[in-house]
């Protein structure tokens, strides 16, 4: 039976914040390139694809953690100390041999998972608000950071660096396309399936016999595995290690989250409208850079962004609910 | 009124209890904390983070929150001391300009939330940015003349002055807690607030005008953190980058630890007053015992854990 125009209708309303994330990221794209060939006088090549590629792939890897959370109606706002966390330990303790890389990487991640389980044990069982439990869990995670690293300081194994980046080439690409591949998979799963359940309607969910502790548990952990895994890359961009450099992604990971068309109240979005949004955001950087905006006025055209774009898609939003 | 012992209250009562039990542990720690200086110290430090609070403790308690206080913060010493150009003449103006940008950037704050619909933690989060953006390109990063001049001797005086015996920022705190709960107990506004704040659909229905009285609610927030900035450049002597930046999480773990829900509807700035002393106790107390870094980060987010567990905690789902 072929969809009625009623059903097709709340499709594509259904659809709308992924579609605008996409819409967004093309535009942004077509004005860097404008911007880079005005500036410049030449096309962006391998480098300029490589250096955007790398610089987003720490708040990729942050905002689609940040995304599985939002979706159960919650917040990480731990997902910056859990950065400075790792960032700190991947700088100082891996060597430049392959059985240590592979034991640090291992070992950091499980760092990762265990943060998110106590976020998501204290949310889940000690039936205390995210927003809550994350502001006290960042705390800590900066304390556990900063005894690790006390300056900044220490490099990754420049073996390592490279299975991530190499200057000229964007093999960072493959990680973000990875990502995106393993979202679509994930989201299919039961345990996705169910945080799109438990953000919609934790009764209704509840009522389907979903477990909703155990997904929000989950949630979390996926949250904390990630922001690790956002901390090692963040050491391998910068090459070094600071106990504080992954605080800004807390409030970025939610902008490119907000950005990518995830709502804040549940239930809706994808992971992928959350990498769009983490493209979005370092391309807006760039862009502000060959416009000659004086760097100090940056954070000015970065919050006008997200104002801007989180109102315009609100509207449309609405709009279309309504002919809906 | 009835004066029963509400949960609600009860929570109030467990904050102020938490600040006079720190203060006994601060005197074991650390002999002459719980004085009438030592507290007096404390008190002084906690009004800071009280008075931005009180902005914060009001958007909460109608389920939003405001992340564009650090800047607003800051942007107000920055006004303030960039006009004033160090001289007591200019001081009154320069101050009232420095609140009229709180107020101005609240108001939009609260537009946007309330008429545009853009989620309170991204519209605040961009005019967070949007006011940094302003406040640094202006002012060179902070590096222009007129801007790294000292805070007129006058505010000094005022903030730093005592009035019989007690910190006149202390009193200034005091007029505010009156104030602020004169308000939100006694008049029409405070009925509104927490209306709003439990039912918007019904809040509407039975005539509030929800989008005035949200508005309102971020131009005092913005207003309060205005005056903040103004207090803590009196009484730090001059406006500096980042003043503003310890205020986000510390304003909105004191509204949480003074027994606000968190989604808005209950609680009340009194609450947030033992919050703010909490805190600023706890942290006194590491400082005391010079305690790392790490360390006060540590205990700092183990003890906003613990007090949250001990009362922060949600009712059980019925399944």
């Amino acid at each position: 039976v072929p969809p009625s125009t009623s059903a097709r209708r709340h499709l594509v309303a259904h659809h709308t914040p992924l579609l605008v994330a996409v819409a967004l990221l093309v535009a942004m794209l077509v004005l860097y390139i404008v911007m880079f060939a005005a500036s410049i006088g030449a096309m962006p090549s391998g480098y300029e694809a490589a250096s955007v590629t790398d610089n987003a792939v720490p708040l990729s890897l942050a905002a689609v953690g940040q995304t599985i959370v939002v979706l159960t109606r919650g917040l990480d706002l731990s997902v910056g100390g859990m950065m400075d966390i790792s960032n700190s330990l991947a700088a100082t303790k891996m060597h430049a041999s392959v059985g240590s890389e592979i034991l640090w990487t291992a070992l950091i991640l499980a760092i990762g998972a265990a943060g998110g389980l106590v976020n998501g044990l204290l949310v889940a069982f000690g039936r205390l608000q995210p927003i809550l439990v994350t502001l006290g869990t960042l705390s800590v995670f900066q304390g556990i950071a900063l005894y690790a690293l006390p300056t900044p300081g220490g490099h990754v194994p420049s073996g390592y660096t490279g299975i991530f980046l190499n200057p000229g080439v964007p093999s960072a690409l493959l990680w973000v396309v990875g990502l995106g591949l393993a979202w679509a998979a994930f989201r299919r799963t039961r345990l996705g399936v169910s945080l799109y359940a438990v953000g919609n309607s934790e009764a209704a969910a509840r009522a389907h016999s979903v477990d909703v502790r155990r997904t929000k548990v989950l949630a979390y952990v996926l949250s904390g595995v990630l922001a690790a895994a956002a901390g090692i890359a963040l050491a391998t961009t910068t090459t070094g290690g600071d106990a504080v450099g992954g605080d800004v992604f807390t409030l970025s990971s939610i902008a490119a989250v907000v950005i990518g068309g995830v709502s804040l109240f549940g239930g809706r979005g994808s992971g992928v409208g959350a990498i769009c949004g983490a493209f979005v955001l370092t391309l807006l950087v760039n862009v502000l850079f060959f416009a000659n905006i004086d760097p100090l006025f940056q954070p000015f055209y970065q919050g006008l962004f997200l104002v801007l774009a989180v109102g315009a898609s609100t509207l449309l939003g609405r709009m279309l609910r309504r002919r809906a | 009124m009835s004066w029963v012992l509400t949960p609600d209250r009860r929570k109030v009562l467990y904050g102020f209890a938490a600040a006079v039990a720190l203060f006994i542990i601060g005197e074991i720690v650390k002999p002459g904390f719980a004085s009438v200086t030592g507290i007096q110290e404390v008190l002084q430090i906690a009004s800071f983070v009280g008075l931005v609070a009180a902005g914060q403790t009001f958007v909460i308690l109608v389920g939003g929150i405001d992340l564009s206080v650090p800047w607003v913060l800051n942007a107000a010493a920055i006004l303030l001391v960039s006009v004033a150009q160090g001289g007591n003449g200019r001081a009154l103006p320069a101050v009232l300009l420095a609140l009229a940008l709180g107020a101005a950037v609240g108001t939009v704050n609260g537009i946007g939330i309330a008429v545009l619909g853009v989620p309170a933690v991204v519209m605040t989060l961009g005019m967070n940015g949007i006011v940094q953006g302003l406040a640094l390109g202006a002012t060179h990063g902070l590096t222009c003349r007129g801007c790294v001049t000292p805070a007129p001797t006058a505010l000094q005086d005022a903030v730093n002055g005592h009035v019989l015996g007690i910190d006149a920022s202390l009193l200034v705190w005091l007029a505010v807690i009156l104030l602020v709960t004169f308000a939100l107990s006694f008049t029409t506004f405070g009925r509104r607030v927490y209306a709003v704040g439990n039912s918007e659909r019904a809040s509407y229905l039975a005539g509030v005008n929800v989008r005035l009285v949200t508005v309102a609610l971020y131009a005092l927030s913005g207003l309060f953190a205005a005056l903040a900035g103004i207090a803590l450049t009196g009484f730090g002597g001059s406006a500096t980058l980042g003043m503003g930046d310890p205020y986000l999480f510390q304003s909105i773990a004191a509204v949480v630890i003074g027994g606000t829900y968190i989604l808005g509807g209950r609680g009340h700035y009194v609450g947030t007053v033992a919050g703010a002393i909490v805190l600023t106790a706890l942290i006194s107390i590491l400082l005391a015992k010079n305690a790392p870094d790490y360390a006060r980060d540590i205990v700092y987010g183990v003890v906003i854990l613990v007090i949250l567990l001990f009362y922060g905690r949600q009712a059980e789902e019925t399944a």
